[in-house]
């Protein structure tokens, strides 16, 4: 069980709230220990449960950061509290994001939309004093269908002031006030052209804007081994049992989320 | 819970002893066990070995649902003193005797185990149960005509999932003890007696006779690999025609696990509660979104067969069907496994 310590809305239209939680249990909570990428089961209990990626990071202490859209029941449960309010959270469950096959690299990720989460993990701890000589130069494409439709505008600000990342910011159409780029992900991911040497990069976004986002990258030089996603799929359990979100003999909750784009090839397109 | 299939010890054990012992469990263990409760034959607990019926040929539900029950409580939350808490189920204090499981059924038993037991995380829910469960088995003698356990991997005598395995030779029962576990609760027997030849032989004819009868046999040989290869084959249009999504074969199935987790507001407090679930059901991979990546009946239809014919055996090598023939004997529409599987090999 976790205490709701902060609730930030983090978009125009109200849908999408990050909750900031601290599990009341201090060995429980010292027990969550997670890399960037995986996800918890966050519950609102009498509603449900479902699967949710995490978005702060682990160099963040003491506190984990879901950002979550309303969609169904048990998200629409999750906006309807305040600070302050009692829910169950389990993990953190699945793969997350090699680390250390990421390390000594270029890493450039490719975010759209509410998918950003745990994109935002993974820079947060990369950007972190202490793990920022691990990796070499950072690449960061972000697209929303507005400006105000991007997440997590304090750190787009902060980490716009930072020389050691280059952040390219995108919207779908041209907004007032918005001086940054205007276009889709894919075609602003082709013009940036980061550079595929000794690089990884790192893809979340609506099916749509992968589907076109994976060929620029692999004309840009990305081998399979080096485009990495992470795919979502409904899920009860979380722990490889409930039987509902296998592709193949893959199940996402367990052997993903994360899959190279080598690994899907070789699972079916059932996703 | 065991996959050492060689007895440790034969015994013999005469029909009177027999019920003298298991009323001696009863005192001690809860004792489940096939009950014919008028329309239908189905494990539960008994108070009496009276209350035992095993002139049956299999239970209608497997007997997967003693440890994984349709409808099980994973946890209550509570709020006690102006606090939420939650509330586990009660430890099992007794040990479980299951009397009386088909060699089908315990091959099952032992196929969930693997499921349950792997990964980084167990089922813990499930593993109490099945560690605190003693397996009796009971060969078959008589298998239907729906019965294709040979065919894949089993056989009406097959000790697979087992502490101990029956045999009914007339007026004994010829007792081959597989485990330790198995063995320590045989102790409790009195009037074991050293089987002599003519029990032996008696066994023996009772399991040959069982799997001569079975006259369907399918050769299965290679079938995972040529499943692997056959995703986007278009026949899973023309197998899955014939069904109509009611789930009948997942839920009669001993090896189908799949589950579903809900939250029930009761006057004692929010229940987690766990029930069984199926991949034929749409909503079974509904995303919120709208997005259904098995969006119609060839999906599904696909998946239960890939899921137990190659999914399965490339993560424990071995088909995790055991030929009970529940799916065939009970499906509204005819739809026969059996068939499927001769049309997958011969595609």
């Amino acid at each position: 069980m976790a205490v709701i310590r902060k609730i930030t809305t983090e978009n125009d239209l109200n849908d999408l709230k990050t909750f900031e939680l601290v599990i009341k249990d201090s060995e429980a909570r010292e027990a969550y220990q997670y890399i960037p990428g995986q996800f918890g089961m966050l519950s609102y209990f009498g509603v449900g449960e479902c699967p949710i990626g995490i978005a702060s990071s682990p160099t963040d202490e003491g506190y984990l950061q879901f950002t979550i859209k309303k969609m169904g029941t048990v998200t629409t449960a999750l906006h309807n509290c305040s600070e302050g309010d009692i829910i169950g959270v389990r993990g953190p469950y699945g793969n997350g994001w090699p680390i250390d096959y990421i390390e000594g690299k270029n890493v450039v990720l490719v975010g759209g939309g509410f998918a950003f989460t745990t994109l935002r993990s993974m820079l947060i701890y990369m950007l972190h004093d202490d793990n920022r000589s691990r990796f070499e130069d950072i690449t960061v494409v972000y697209g929303a269908r507005s400006p105000g439709e991007l997440l997590y505008k304090y750190d787009l600000e902060e980490w716009g002031k930072r020389d050691d990342l280059n952040l390219v910011l995108t919207i779908d159409r041209p907004a007032e006030g918005w001086a940054k780029n205007v276009g889709f992900v894919p075609s602003v991911v082709k013009e940036t052209a980061p550079s595929s040497e000794n690089a990884v990069t790192l893809i979340c976004g609506p099916p749509v804007m992968i589907r076109f986002t994976t060929p620029v990258l692999t004309e840009l030089g990305f081998s399979p081994d080096n485009i990495l996603m992470s795919l979502e799929m409904r899920m009860k359990c979380g722990i490889g049992k409930c039987g509902r979100c296998n592709v193949g003999n893959k199940l996402v909750c367990q052997d993903g989320p994360v899959f190279t784009q080598r690994e899907l090839m070789d699972m079916p397109q059932e996703y | 819970m065991n996959s050492s299939s060689k007895p440790i010890k034969t015994i013999a054990l005469n029909k009177e002893h027999t019920a003298e012992f298991l009323n001696k469990l009863i005192k001690n263990y809860r004792v489940i066990a096939p009950v014919d409760n008028g329309k239908t034959i189905r494990f539960q607990e008994i108070a009496d070995s009276d209350e035992i019926e095993l002139n049956y040929s299999n239970t209608k539900l497997a007997s997967k649902e003693i440890l994984f029950p349709q409808t099980e409580v994973l946890f209550t939350v509570k709020k006690k003193d102006g606090k939420t808490v939650i509330e586990k189920p009660k430890p099992i204090e007794k040990d479980w005797v299951v009397f009386g499981v088909r060699p089908c059924d315990a091959k099952g038993l032992e196929n969930s185990f693997k499921v349950f037991a792997s990964g980084a995380h167990k089922d813990r829910a499930y593993l109490e149960k099945r560690e605190k469960s003693i397996v009796i088995g009971y060969a078959c003698e008589s298998p239907l005509s729906t019965c294709f356990c040979t065919s894949v991997g089993g056989s009406p005598s097959g000790r697979e999932g087992m502490d101990i395995l029956f045999t009914d030779i007339g007026d004994k029962y010829l007792v081959e003890i597989i485990t330790q576990r198995g063995e320590s609760l045989m102790e409790q027997a009195s009037g074991a007696k050293q089987p002599s030849k003519e029990d032996l032989a008696a066994a023996q004819n009772i399991w040959d006779t069982a799997e001569k009868s079975i006259k369907e046999i399918l050769n299965l040989e290679g079938l995972e690999e040529k499943l692997d290869t056959m995703f986007d084959d278009p026949i899973w249009d023309e197998i899955s025609q014939k069904c109509i999504g009611c789930g009948t074969c997942a839920y009669l199935c001993p090896t189908c696990l799949c589950f579903d987790i809900q939250d029930e507001e009761t006057p004692e407090g929010i229940k987690r509660i766990r029930t069984w679930d199926t991949c034929q059901f749409p909503i079974f991979t509904l995303h919120t979104s709208g997005h259904n990546p098995r969006p119609s009946s060839k999906e599904r239809v696909r998946q239960r067969i890939m899921h137990k014919f190659c999914y399965f055996p490339q993560e424990y090598g071995h088909t995790s069907c055991v030929g009970c023939g529940r799916c065939i004997r009970e499906c509204p529409v005819g739809y026969d496994i059996r068939e499927v599987l001769v049309k997958l090999e011969e595609t």
